[in-house]
């Protein structure tokens, strides 16, 4: 098999699609003015705020800033669960 | 003629992407359709629009003269010879862009404008002082970029920079395409480039080889009629005419591609 490779061409794995995902990550984060130490802090700030509107927080939350045209959207996912004394 | 006099910028942030091959070519392109067109080289310190005009030898004044009244803005000026309709306002080579501020080249900019309908100014690599110098004059800029990502990434950059500065009319050049690394997901494509940035696509200029014979001569690579990125640089100065030109088919370019579709498998 070794010696058969030698003739056909290596096939290697295209490198635009993966040029083109870090891209944007890259842009969302320069046009959103936003690195990963402002989005822990933004993390801990929404934490609090579920907590204020009455909500535990019970899973990984997400901050994800996504670009669309020339606008930043923040996509935030919070897992939470209503608080029981509220519920009371 | 009627047209309404118009400056633009041709500016990138990253350096060495094609500005300046950009200005030379498309400024003769529009000289070749019979407007008159002045080409400012505010790259002061590393002046090269001259030599890519084949212009060097004739420069008496430059730009920083006429800002400090050491000569007028019309003995400054170098006519080409064969398109005298093509006028180049050299940058100093000799001094620095700190000694030149935003005001002077829009004032300078504007007398152009009243003697030429189109001023195309060469920006320095950067988004410091030359940076500044090249849009504060502009009505439009032209973003040349290449299928990279540093190049995009710094021209997302521009973009916002342009946009503070008011500069609403920003058309994109994607210079560098190679369709065959395209073809094969190597390269980013054109669609991509401007799917990111989100500016209007104003040409799409392919990697040319002939573009180095052009800065041996100093003949613009758009004067050189075998060239693919000639051909792409004279469709950009018809599209700023207003003309509508449909982008060129690259692919038809190569050398594969016209083999195979010899034998009909392409
Ligand atoms: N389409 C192309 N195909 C091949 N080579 C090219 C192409 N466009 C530009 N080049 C080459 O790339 C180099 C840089 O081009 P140019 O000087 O126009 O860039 P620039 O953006 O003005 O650079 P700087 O930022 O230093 O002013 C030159 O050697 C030029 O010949
Ligand atoms: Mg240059």
């Amino acid at each position: 098999m070794a010696f058969l490779d030698m003739f056909g061409k290596q096939k290697e794995i295209p490198t635009a699609t993966r040029a083109d995902d870090r891209l944007s990550l890259v842009l969302s984060y320069q046009r959103a003015n936003i690195d990963e130490e402002k989005l822990k802090l933004f993390q801990g700030r929404l934490i609090e705020l579920c907590d204020e509107f009455g909500y535990d927080v019970v899973g990984q939350v997400e901050v994800v800033p996504q670009s669309h045209e020339r606008t930043t959207i923040i996509n935030a996912s919070i897992p939470v669960r209503v608080k029981k004394d509220t519920l009371l | 003629m009627t047209h309404k006099s118009i400056a633009i910028t041709v500016t990138s942030g990253k350096g060495g992407v094609g500005k300046s091959t950009t200005v030379a070519s498309v400024g003769l392109g529009l000289a070749q359709l019979g407007y008159s067109v002045c080409l400012v080289d505010t790259d002061i310190g590393l002046r090269k629009l001259d030599l890519m005009l084949g212009l060097e030898n004739r420069i008496v004044y430059d730009l920083v003269d006429v800002i400090e009244g050491v000569s007028k803005l019309r003995q400054s000026l170098v006519r080409h010879k064969e398109y005298p309709k093509l006028a180049l306002l050299p940058a100093a080579q000799t001094r620095y862009k700190e000694e030149v501020a935003p005001e002077q080249i829009k004032q300078l900019v504007d007398d152009l404008k009243r003697e030429f309908e189109f001023v195309l100014l060469d920006s320095p690599a950067g988004i410091e002082g030359g940076f500044r110098n090249a849009i504060a004059a502009a009505d439009r800029a032209i973003l040349v970029v290449n299928p990279e990502i540093p190049s995009v990434r710094d021209s997302d950059r521009v973009i916002g920079l342009l946009e503070s500065a008011n500069l609403k009319q920003i058309d994109l050049v994607v210079n560098r395409v190679q369709p065959g690394m395209v073809r094969d997901g190597d390269m980013l494509s054109v669609e991509r480039v401007q799917n990111h940035l989100a500016i209007n696509l104003l040409g799409i200029v392919p990697e040319d080889k002939r573009i180095i014979r052009s800065s041996n001569t100093g003949e613009p690579v758009i004067l050189d009629n075998k060239s693919m990125a000639g051909k792409a640089f004279s469709n950009i100065a018809r599209r700023l005419t207003g003309e509508e030109v449909p982008f060129l088919e690259l692919e038809a370019a190569t050398l594969i591609t016209r083999i195979k579709r010899l034998f009909h498998i392409a």
